[in-house]
């Protein structure tokens, strides 16, 4: 598995004082800075770029589009808030944006096995394909279900901070994770109940 | 695995595990490198872009040139020389007196003497 140098869903993320300062580092030109940055919310970006785009690639050109467009509007980040939701929100968009642009999203039908359940993942090919069967399964909820669910459950940010990043109401944000859940931990729950 | 409640306010570590898992990039240390390459040198659809424009750009500063060089060619073109004049000019001496009273430079004294009244 690669290196994720980001803060765990729900652990510590970086200082806001240390963010605001990085900041005022890249505003000041200096690249280093924007460079830390990056390192801290890479991974973090790219899966929220994968939940809206299923292709690995398409995703980590929406995360560098996103970085790189994160830099142009710099100045226009609050040192005052987290740095993270922020960022997100530009992914969020940046892959949305590439999704319309490119149609991407091919509505592949789900693979009858999906929610029929199948054996406990134990071995590194069962996870594998418990992974994949959750990206196909997340690959049939709607875009800002996907990013709702992935948003609150894998990164860990709060219903407010979903709701300023995708400009929804709190309450709708809490129906999406709801939904998603739903589903999602429905073959969860197929895969670990021996059939 | 948590039951579902409508009002969850917590993540769900185990989902959320196994999508962060479903959802792993790959290769960390490279796209890092490629971000931090990008915003340190123009990408290629900066490069693309600004070739588009080149054609156009090129087209219209040559014709810019040339219609600027044949206005400045006009206006510093040297008025006819007398001798000029004399040789264009009918062969009654009204016309060619006019011709020297035109030019700009003192007529050649053998052009003057060439001049019947």
């Amino acid at each position: 598995m690669s290196r994720d140098p980001q803060p765990q869903a729900g652990g510590p993320r970086i200082e806001l004082r240390e963010e605001a300062e990085l900041v005022t580092r890249s505003l000041a030109g200096d690249r280093t800075a924007f460079g830390a940055l990056v390192e801290r919310y890479a991974a973090q970006a790219r899966r929220v770029a994968r939940a809206v785009l299923r292709d690995p690639d398409d995703a980590d050109d929406a995360a560098q589009d996103a970085f790189l467009s994160a830099l142009v509007k710099l100045e226009q980040y609050d040192p005052r808030r987290p740095f993270g939701p922020w960022l997100m929100r530009i992914v969020a968009n940046a892959a949305t944006d590439r999704r319309r642009r490119r149609s991407v999203r091919s509505a592949e039908p789900l693979d009858p096995g999906v929610v029929g359940g199948g054996p406990r993942p134990d071995t590194a090919a069962e996870r594998s394909a418990l992974s994949e069967r959750l990206r196909q399964a997340l690959a049939e909820l709607p875009e800002r279900r996907r990013l709702a669910v992935v948003l609150f459950d894998v990164e860990g940010y709060s219903h407010a901070e979903i709701a300023g990043m995708l400009k929804i109401p709190e309450g709708t944000v809490r129906s999406e994770v709801f939904h998603a859940r739903r589903k999602l931990r429905t073959l969860l729950e197929d895969w670990r109940e021996p059939s | 695995m948590k039951e579902e409640l409508p009002f969850d306010h917590e993540p769900d570590a185990q989902l959320g595990a196994a999508l962060r898992e479903a959802l792993a990039p790959q290769g960390h240390d490279a796209f890092v490198a490629r971000v931090v390459a990008g915003f340190t040198t123009p990408r290629a659809g900066s490069w693309d872009v600004l070739a588009g424009w080149a054609g156009r750009g090129i087209a219209a500063a040559a014709l810019l040139a040339l219609g600027a060089g044949f206005a400045a060619g006009r206006v510093m073109q040297p008025a006819a020389s007398i001798e000029e004049a004399l040789l264009t000019a009918p062969a009654d001496s009204g016309t060619a007196a006019a011709a020297v009273m035109r030019g700009d430079n003192p007529p050649d004294a053998s052009i003057v003497f060439a001049i019947r009244p």
